[in-house]
């Protein structure tokens, strides 16, 4: 997939099915990482973890509340959805692969490179020119951005990828007129009754000025507002919350990057179950309990998103139990991670995510 | 502890015959290790050792289930040493909890005086298999969400 | 949101606290302490509170060990969080034995003269009782306001359900209320025309902050064959039908309740925690709400004290207990209030000194605020202090269902049985609503511990066999509990005695108790009701009683285990004068001018409503009159001389 300038609604569509993709594939190594830890060890370090999976489910919400506003329909089960891992983020970062391994430090220094705030700043504003693209010559299978020039190029961070789709949603209300243009039926919103959590509010996205907010909320949630380590709410942004765990020390508000003041984060690497990087089914004995497992967390998994994907596409109220399936899938996953694989000295199991391998459960 | 220990296999493999849990699931709830430390803390290395003897000589004695059922009826439960302790193993895996032997168990076996009643760990209580065998979840612990309580308990069949 | 990323300390310590004189000092940190303690904070004042507990609870790290004690605890009674403080004691059920004759029960905390052994028990920690309250919240019907003057039963209360009503309404939107105003729409008593109203108990499409908590899928197995039960009952009949329950955990908020919350819909709230840890959304049906919520989706009063904490106006002061108040015999006003601050739960060693301020609020609850003031030496007018001690006595009947409708699913309970709650017949026997509990038998029997220990040790059954007979005997369970009203008499009372003390030296509350008649007919009428249900469902009925059991009543030949409700009460009830009660209706004390008696020890009757909500209202209303008081004396500071009467006597 290959996005290019943001000249019509279809361009928009695409962009926001990335951002869609981008937000959801965060979320498998980031679990994987939190389940990896021995029980009742690490704890600390898992509320920090769990607390960024939280907001990026928000923002995977914000980002289809968008899509639906300007009448789009989010597409969570579209082959290809989730990404085969390592792979690069959708958004064309691609100095650095995101794995499904477990919690270590190598681990946390690449979830530093996933929420890395943006490289520059310019007058301490989001850069209005994306200086950081570069090109490349390797094999991608996410998108990249092809210039006017015909040029392909890679966004540096996810901010930067936001501040893109924020001028395209600016340009094309102005272009087509903001009720032309925010055309999409309001009951396909995801409203406050249907998602809140301690992670911060669900906006429906109705106008220019709501779904901006929508993604500000996104990228200051991700890498801070204006260089600082809190966003506009004051809160931590996930690079920062991340770096907590690599210093092993808590952030105070009103300490400046890099140096923590707060209390020490306790963190234990041993206590990790060592699993298989980047685990395929294939990696697993067929007719091994360990195999059948997996299958059936990947069958879930995809059920899951097809559940998901429905609330999105004008059955809002199916997101309450579709979200009580995660407590499902975290059982299965422990499961897993708790088994060695058969024939492999000292090396754990753990789900795959490949579900575009396993045929769906039931249709919703 | 290296899980490949030929003895944690054989814990396992009872597990599995008292519970009615595969190895996968025994080994999923991640205390697998723990209640095998347990049993061997608390009963001492060689009733332990006993008792994954007599099971190992019954699976190799039996040539199917109806015959392994008797064994173990014969040789463990029904047994004033072995059986105590096997019925201890089973409630720990169903709710986390060793309980205490009884007196004249104590008496004529007992060799430590950590046995009294008590929650292996937070996790163990977790990872109770009672909850999973009634299709509910331990009380406090891995919930399933809102509004999941609406719809008939998914029991297992067994 | 709750995302303190800063260091704030909330707790102050007892030196700190002794130098200053606060506008308001309040013992107790639950709910009634919350409320009030964030109510006149935000309105400039400042305020203290005194806390028996430890309060590092509000930590999130806090919480965790609260919840890996009550995982690790071999005894999951309703105060397993919590690791035991002889400092401060609180009443343990599981260690509630018989009562000999003759001879006070003194094991526990506290002294149990009987007749009747009652197993109820709160909690002494920051945010109270509320730590392990079930959450359910009906509100009080129009009649149980008007015993007397309806059924010549009881007490009327100095003030109507209609004048409560929109305090009510600030206690659901407190609270955070999941329910259905239809639900709780049975047929009920007006008060004037002593007939079945037909006007809504809510007025103006009134709805509630969410909507009502899923019922169970066994509510809905029970509902089936229980709906349409007709009876008749002193004349009225009745129809029965299963009805949700209003509770205070999150749920999905009722778009509709903007219009009561300011044009906005209606925003829950999270989990209490002061440092990056964003949890407490809806409830996940953990089937834990007492003894503790593991994603505080359940309201508790820590909600409250945090917001109280906040307004920087308020100080917390834990591990201290009020020992004495001390008034003035001059003015009959509260001067001070002695404390014992302990710094180690595991030392007897304690510090004391006196707290200061203009206002004085004992928040502490029925029985501790009783014990406080008798402790003090400070009787009433009335002579009713620490008397009219009520508690809802709860009687469990538990069957078989024909099939697997599931338990430990769900919150502890979702619906029940309300009709029975309202009609003529109160003025012979007690009201009661029942509960349909999600979590099986366990109340009754320990299950589903004692059906495991019994299908291995006694039923010989292991593996494939063990878990089937698992399914069979747990997945079918059914209990009802029947909460039964209970009225008010001044020989059940808390009462001191120098005797018998704690291990600071602090007077133990003396319980006598007995279960009236009046109450004891209801239960009996509830044992046949409950058989009449169990023939319509086909259930196994394994209802046993044991002449044991330290709650056995004998009643008319009959023997029944009665359970206590948590639902303490009425210890210094309010009423229209100082000779027929301790407080007025805002909950000021007749006596001390310039101290109020919050909680549901001012409650004269407790109907057949779980007595928070109805507490959470008066607190509302007895902070406007603190608030009022509070201007007044800041109006007229430079004036020398004492600005209240007093009426001491």
């Amino acid at each position: 997939m290959t996005l290019r300038e943001i000249n019509d609604v279809e361009d928009l569509y695409e962009y926001l099915y990335a951002a869609i993709q981008l937000e959801h594939a965060t979320i498998p190594p980031y679990i994987t990482s939190m389940y990896t830890m021995k029980p009742n060890s690490n704890l600390e370090a898992y509320n920090v973890i769990r607390v960024i999976v939280v907001e990026e489910m928000l923002h995977l919400t914000l980002a289809a509340n968008v899509l639906n506003a300007i009448g789009g329909a989010p597409n969570l089960i579209k082959e290809g959805f989730v990404p085969e891992f390592p792979t690069y983020l959708p958004n064309g970062e691609e100095d650095f692969e995101v794995n499904i391994e477990s919690f270590s430090p190598k681990t946390i220094d690449n979830f530093l490179m996933i929420e890395r705030p943006a490289r520059e700043y310019q007058d301490g504003h989001v850069p209005k020119q994306f200086t950081s693209f570069k090109n490349t010559s390797r094999k991608r299978i996410l998108p990249t951005y092809i210039s006017a020039e015909g040029e392909e190029k890679h966004f540096y961070s996810i901010g930067e990828f936001y501040a893109f789709i924020g001028e395209g949603l600016t340009k094309l209300s102005l272009k087509l007129g903001e009720e032309e243009f925010f055309k999409g039926d309001p009951e396909r919103q995801i409203t406050p009754e249907y998602y809140y959590s301690g992670g911060g509010e669900i906006i429906p996205v109705t106008n220019l000025e709501s779904a901006l907010e929508a993604i500000r909320l996104i990228s200051e949630q991700g890498e801070g507002f204006e260089g600082a380590i809190y966003d506009n709410e004051g809160e931590l942004s996930h690079y920062y919350r991340f770096e907590q765990i690599k210093l092993g020390r808590y952030y105070l508000a009103g300490d400046t990057a890099g140096n923590p003041k707060g209390k020490e984060l306790t963190i234990d690497w041993d206590a990790v179950y060592n699993i298989k990087t980047n685990p395929k089914m294939e990696d697993y004995p067929e007719e091994s309990e360990l195999y059948e497992a997996n299958v059936k967390f990947n069958t879930y998994y995809k059920n899951f998103l097809a559940k998901i994907n429905d609330a999105f596409n004008g059955n809002p109220q199916n997101l309450i139990p579709a979200i009580g399936e995660m407590f499902v899938l975290k059982n299965m996953a422990y499961e897993l991670i708790h088994n060695p694989i058969p024939g492999k000295e000292g090396v754990y199991g753990a789900p795959t995510f490949e579900v575009d391998k396993v045929p769906e459960i039931s249709k919703v | 502890m290296d899980i490949n220990l030929i003895e944690f296999q054989f814990f396992l493999k009872l597990s599995e015959k008292l519970t009615a849990f595969t190895s996968f699931q025994l080994q999923g709830t991640g205390v697998a290790e723990a209640y095998y430390s347990t049993v061997k803390n608390v009963v001492g290395v060689t009733i332990f050792q006993e008792l994954i003897d007599t099971f190992n000589k019954i699976q190799t004695d039996s040539d199917d289930e109806t015959s392994l059922d008797k064994e173990i009826r014969h040789r463990i439960l029904s047994n004033s040493k072995l059986g105590p302790v096997a019925r201890n193993i089973i409630k720990m895996w169903f709710v986390g909890t060793w309980y205490q032997l009884p007196n004249y168990w104590l008496e004529k076996y007992g060799v430590s005086n950590s046995d009294s009643t008590f929650v292996v760990s937070e996790n163990a209580y977790k990872e109770g298999l009672l909850w999973p065998t009634i299709g509910a979840h331990p009380m406090g612990a891995k919930a399933p969400g809102y509004g999941t309580w609406e719809d008939p308990p998914k029991i297992p069949t067994v | 949101m709750s995302n303190d990323h800063s260091k704030i300390t909330y707790t102050i310590d007892h030196s700190t606290a002794s130098q200053k004189v606060y506008d308001v000092v309040i013992v107790g940190s639950g709910i009634s302490g919350s409320i009030l303690a964030n109510e006149i904070a935000k309105e400039g004042f400042s305020v203290l509170i005194v806390e028996a507990g430890p309060g590092k609870d509000l930590s999130l790290t806090g919480y965790e060990k609260l919840l890996n004690t009550f995982y690790t605890a071999v005894t999951k009674d309703n105060n397993a969080p919590y690791k035991s403080n002889p400092n401060a004691p609180m009443p343990r059920s599981p260690k509630v034995q018989k009562a000999r004759l003759g001879h006070p029960n003194t094991d526990n905390y506290m002294v149990q003269n009987g007749p009747f052994v009652t197993d109820t028990s709160y909690s002494r920690v920051v945010g109270g009782t509320t730590m392990h309250w079930e959450a359910k919240t009906p509100r009080m019907l129009p009649e149980d306001f008007k015993m007397r003057t309806l059924f010549d039963k009881g007490l009327d209360w100095p003030i109507t359900y209609r004048e409560l009503q929109p305090y009510y309404r600030m206690a659901e939107k407190e609270i955070g209320v999941s329910g259905n105003v239809e639900s709780q729409e049975f047929k009920h008593l007006d008060p004037i025309t002593k007939e079945f109203s037909e006007t809504s108990l809510y007025a103006d499409n009134y709805v509630y902050p969410m909507h009502q908590m899923p019922p169970s899928y066994l509510d809905k197995c029970v509902a089936k064959d229980i709906n349409g039960t007709t009876l008749e009952l002193d004349g009225d009949k009745k129809e029965l039908k299963v009805r949700s329950f209003p509770q205070g955990r999150n749920g999905i908020p009722n778009v509709e309740y903007r219009k009561y919350n300011n044009g906005e819909v209606y925003r829950p709230v999270a989990a209490v925690s002061s440092h990056q840890a964003e949890i407490g959304e809806r409830c996940q049906g953990n089937n834990n709400c007492t003894p503790i919520c593991p994603v505080q989706a359940k309201y508790d009063a820590r909600k409250t004290l945090a917001k109280a904490l906040r307004t920087g106006r308020v100080d917390l002061l834990p591990q201290t207990i009020a020992s004495k108040v001390v008034v003035n015999p001059e003015n009959g006003r509260v001067t001070s209030i002695e404390y014992k601050n302990y710094k180690d739960v595991n030392s007897s060693e304690y510090e004391s000194g006196v707290l200061k301020g203009k206002i004085f609020i004992l928040a502490a609850n029925a029985i501790e605020n009783a014990r406080l003031m008798l402790a003090s030496g400070l009787k009433s007018t009335s002579n009713l202090m620490g008397k009219n001690f009520m508690d809802h006595p709860y009687l469990l009947c538990w069957g078989l269902l024909p099939e697997n409708t599931g338990t430990f699913r769900g919150t502890i309970c979702t619906s029940g049985i309300s009709d029975i709650r309202s009609g003529h017949f109160r003025r012979k026997q007690a009201a009661f609503a029942v509960d349909i509990h999600n979590d099986g038998w366990g109340w009754a029997t320990g299950s589903p511990y004692t059906n495991l220990l019994d299908i291995v040790d006694n039923k010989n059954k292991y593996g494939t066999a063990l878990r089937k007979e698992l399914v069979s005997q747990v997945s079918r369970q059914l209990l009802l509990a029947f909460m039964v009203e209970m009225l008010p008499e001044t020989s059940n009372k808390i009462s001191v005695n120098p005797q018998y003390r704690d291990r600071l030296g602090n007077m133990r509350p003396v319980v006598s108790f007995h279960v009236p008649d009046y109450s004891m007919e209801g239960v009996a009428y509830g044992r046949e009701l409950s058989k009449q249900l169990f023939q319509r469902l086909g259930a196994e009925d394994y209802s046993i009683y044991d002449p044991l059991d330290y709650g056995y009543v004998n009643y008319n030949g009959s023997g029944y285990a009665i359970r206590g409700g948590n639902h303490i009460a009425g210890t210094h009830i309010m009423g229209t004068s100082e000779r027929n009660s301790v407080v007025n209706f805002k909950q000021r004390s007749w006596d001390y001018d310039n101290l109020f008696l919050i909680g549901a020890g001012s409650m004269p009757t407790i109907g057949t409503s779980n007595t928070t909500l109805t507490m959470a209202a008066m607190c509302f209303l007895s902070a406007e009159e603190v608030i009022k008081d509070l201007k007044k004396i800041t109006s007229k500071t430079e004036i020398a001389s004492p600005i209240y009467n007093s009426i001491s006597g």
